[in-house]
């Protein structure tokens, strides 16, 4: 007998969904690894050299007699965006899923391994309104329906101006739609980040965000535990 | 930060709007707001004040600046306006081992006061942000940490013994070994006596080297204040804010002063304070202030900027004039000349304004106080093709159609492992040490902990496959690659013979899917590759698949409560469709009825035989064998009323 078909991780699905979206306003694929250097992980991204958030509470470090660079686990994916610009003459617009980790007590809304999704956009003349034109299209599709997204202010070390983004979700019956919804911290590409690229921030701008998958999980499917992302319990997966 | 709404309007004035107001302006324009409670009859607001803004706003007076600010209306009253004019004193003496550590240090001496009970609205108002009154001096200098964010401590000057007439005090780094007492944290009656290794910056009493407190992180007894005290010194300094964080998170110590000294308040507060504290001191326990010391070694100020309006637009999406990008620099506090250019100003933020750097930080203040709302949606262009198409993401694509075809389910499981190759320095968890250099070991443990669901499941037997990310050792740095793997399991008890088949088929199924060959690496009936190395040698693919579109999914939480099973056989006569015979099984089964699978047909003899196997499961308990027997009897009458035979 033909066993049924198989069921897709809901992240991975999502992840190519998002993918899907992306390519179609020309955004790319872009990867980093996920032991990452000190370097790209804080330094680069213009993390301050005391940040709280480098400390043993909040990352996980490789020993020191493994590396000849201090190496951590990375917490975000935006080292990816400190890589990319490196390398890369603008324009430049990319989509970076990935897993990260954070050294966190875990419960039904943490875990300490998740996916994110970073999103970046270098080019001459690119402003704020470009980010929310491309958050809107992007929610809309992901959330099959018609979504508003709005700014307020907010803090990240790589983005100046930073901005915390709202979604609503305008139409349909899903228990997303009429409410304002946290999804996302964003904002425009910190000069520092340019110009240690070797990219002159006279004159190009961009937008960068960032946000979690596993979330998006939640407010699309209703996953209430995002450790289930990761038991590999097929009574969770074969839902999807 | 917790702010009291009529404090708030003590310094903004008549036009500070109702509490919901207050948090919508915020919100918008500044701050999340975490909450709002009544207590002791104020409105209390809690404001999560960003990292960037710690340094002026964690206090009634940045609060209130920050709403003048938006509302665009002066201030009634700013405790920050006017340099206060401090009478000097020589009696008191400061001698700072390392200045930029300690920049500044200010102490004033207050002769014949009364310690006493604050009055009612001082006490009112420190119980509203959930502090305990203590005594008018000691309530004194919170208060006034509270309102403009300047940590400030009092001592007995009678209990502080003098040297040649003067009071003198060192600010110095701990010796290694040598011990501080520090003042008992709340809810504990021993204070706390703290080894210091060296790191710490100290208050010393220089007449006997006495250390009295642990700089800028906790005060200690030592010549504290207390009911009979008559003349007190208060000192208010600054302190870096680096050591500072790092000794209180060392310590264990994270309390109001030394939150704000970890975020670099300006060095000009100091005198604020200590004008603050004088005329409150002088209101609530009477006194003189005999005079100040102020010793100021490494003053800063904020930069000068220059603001284009050009970059202004182009980064928020606006079209601003000149005029209007001034305004709003101006309604900060800062001072704004226009340039002979007028295509740009130079800017200087408020001397509190500790944040304000560079251009972009000062966009930021024009984007949020003309509103954030109004900058416009610019629609992607939906005719910009991608030139490079990600390999890894789009053979991984095509592995899992491949597998999912064959009844293979994709798991993503954790990067941790208990024990392994590559131990991390740190982690919480000790089941977390180690970092993944497989992913089989998670995939047998996958197999083993799914078979037992398997009818839950609607399955016969288990298939899983991951794709992630590896880590391994080279000599000076961690690698990694993409890996993949399946694994089968068709018997509860460990790997068989059958496992081995699926796997095998599996596995050639993905060679003729890539077009390549694949070595694998098997072990009892789950097979792992290097993928990197694999997509490397394959073709660079020049688009992607289309998308497969899915049905909406709604999640259900998984029952963590033990299923049972039941299976029934039955004739029906030929023709009698197997789903409405499940309908009607369905029905008479009821809610607690998890699923139904039909795992045997055949037809004899006019007669089809159909077996269906029905899984229960309640949410809310485990289910006995006897619930589920009445069920099934239920089940068994319902057949016998349509004439079907049970085998």
């Amino acid at each position: 007998m033909q066993p049924p078909t198989g069921h897709q991780h809901p992240l991975t699905h999502m992840i190519a969904e998002i993918n899907d979206i992306f390519a179609k306003i020309g955004f790319e694929f872009a990867e980093g690894p996920e032991a990452e250097l000190e370097k790209y992980n804080f330094d680069r991204v213009n993390v301050p050299k005391d940040h709280p958030s480098r400390d043993m509470q909040d990352t996980f470090w490789f020993k020191a007699k493994d590396v000849s660079e201090p190496t951590v686990l990375r917490t975000h994916t935006s080292p990816v965006q400190a890589r990319v610009l490196e390398g890369t003459q603008p324009p430049i617009k990319i989509i970076v899923p990935g897993k990260v980790f954070r050294n966190e007590t875990t419960d039904a809304t943490h875990e300490a391994q998740f996916y994110q999704l970073e999103g970046l956009y270098v080019d001459k003349g690119v402003s704020l309104g470009h980010l929310k034109g491309t958050l809107e299209y992007f929610f809309s599709e992901f959330f099959s329906g018609k979504t508003e997204v709005r700014f307020r202010p907010s803090f990240f070390p790589f983005v100046e101006p930073g901005i915390e983004v709202d979604m609503k979700l305008l139409e349909g019956d899903s228990k997303l739609a009429g409410k304002w919804i946290e999804v996302m911290g964003a904002g425009m590409v910190h000069p520092n980040l340019l110009e240690v690229a070797g990219i002159d921030s006279t004159q190009y701008s961009g937008f960068a965000f960032g946000m979690g998958i596993d979330r998006l999980g939640v407010m699309k499917y209703g996953v209430d535990d995002v450790r289930d992302y990761y038991t590999g319990d097929l009574r969770f997966v074969n839902q999807f | 930060m917790k702010v009291v709404h009529s404090w708030l309007k003590e310094y903004v004035g008549e036009k500070l709007p109702d509490e919901q107001a207050v948090e919508d302006l915020l919100n918008f324009h500044a701050f999340e707001i975490d909450g709002a409670e009544q207590v002791e009859g104020e409105t209390v607001i809690d404001v999560d004040v960003l990292p960037n803004r710690s340094s002026d706003c964690l206090c009634h007076r940045g609060i209130a600046r920050e709403l003048a600010t938006i509302l665009d209306v002066q201030m009634a009253n700013d405790p920050l306006a006017q340099v206060p004019a401090l009478k000097t004193t020589d009696v008191i003496g400061v001698s700072i081992e390392d200045t930029n550590a300690c920049p500044r240090f200010t102490a004033s001496l207050i002769t014949d006061i009364e310690v006493k009970e604050s009055p009612d609205w001082l006490q009112k108002r420190l119980k509203a942000l959930g502090q305990r009154p203590i005594n008018n001096i000691v309530d004194a200098t919170n208060y006034v940490m509270y309102a403009i964010g300047q940590p400030m401590h009092a001592y007995d000057a009678d209990l502080f013994p003098k040297v040649d007439g003067k009071w003198q005090f060192d600010v110095r780094y701990a010796k290694a070994g040598e011990t501080v007492s520090l003042l008992a944290e709340g809810g504990k009656d021993e204070d706390r006596v703290i080894e210091l290794d060296g790191s710490e910056l100290l208050i010393v009493d220089a007449s006997s080297d006495t250390p009295i407190s642990l700089a800028g992180v906790k005060g200690g007894r030592y010549a504290g204040v207390h009911a009979e005290s008559k003349n007190i010194i208060i000192e208010a300094a600054h302190f870096h804010p680096t050591l500072t964080r790092k000794t209180a998170r060392r310590l264990g110590i994270v309390i109001d002063a030394s939150k704000r000294f970890e975020n670099e308040p300006s060095r000009e507060l100091p005198p604020y304070g200590q004008a603050e504290i004088i005329a409150l001191i002088a209101d609530i326990a009477g006194g003189n202030c005999e005079g100040v010391l102020d010793e100021y070694v490494e003053k800063i100020e904020n930069p000068e900027v220059t603001v284009t309006l050009k970059k202004v637009n182009a980064l928020l999406g606006l079209q601003l004039d000149l005029t209007q990008v001034a305004d709003i620099i101006k309604r900060t506090g800062a001072t704004v000349v226009v340039n002979a250019d007028a295509e740009s100003v130079v800017a200087q933020g408020p001397f509190e304004r500790t944040d304000l750097h560079i251009e972009e930080d000062f966009i930021e203040e024009v984007g949020r106080l003309y509103g954030l709302d109004k900058i416009v949606s610019v629609v992607p262009d939906a005719t910009n093709s991608i030139k490079t198409i990600n390999a890894r993401h789009y053979y991984s694509e095509k592995i899992r159609q491949c597998l999912l075809d064959l009844g293979f389910s994709e798991v993503v499981t954790t990067s941790f492992h208990k024990k392994g190759k590559i131990q991390l320095q740190n982690s919480l968890a000790s089941d977390k040490s180690y970092v993944r250099g497989n992913l089989s070991k998670n995939l047998h443990q996958v197999l083993d902990a799914n078979f037992s669901h398997t009818d839950m499941l609607g399955l016969r037997d288990v298939r899983v496959f991951e794709i992630g990310t590896v880590f391994s050792k080279s000599e000076t740095a961690i690698t990694e690659h993409l890996s993949l793997a399946l694994g089968v399991r068709t018997k509860g008890n460990g790997f068989t013979a059958p496992d081995e088949r699926i796997l095998v088929a599996a596995c050639d199924a993905l060679e003729e899917t890539l077009s390549t060959s694949l070595a694998w690496e098997k072990e009892k009936g789950v097979a792992e590759l290097n993928l990197s190395q694999v997509v490397d040698t394959l073709p660079a693919p020049t688009q992607y698949d289309a998308f497969p579109q899915k049905n909406a999914v709604q999640y259900k939480t998984v029952s963590q409560y033990p299923a049972i099973s039941r299976d029934i056989a039955l004739w029906v006569s030929q023709g009698v469709q197997a789903d409405e015979v499940m309908a009607v099984l369905n029905e008479s089964a009821g809610d607690l009825r998890y699923r139904t699978d039909i795992f045997d047909e055949f037809t004899k003899d006019g007669k089809t035989s159909y077996a269906f196997r029905l899984v229960f499961q309640a949410t809310d308990r485990t289910l006995t064998d006897d619930e589920v027997a009445g069920i099934m009897e239920a089940v068994y009458q319902v057949v016998r009323e349509n004439n079907w035979e049970v085998r």
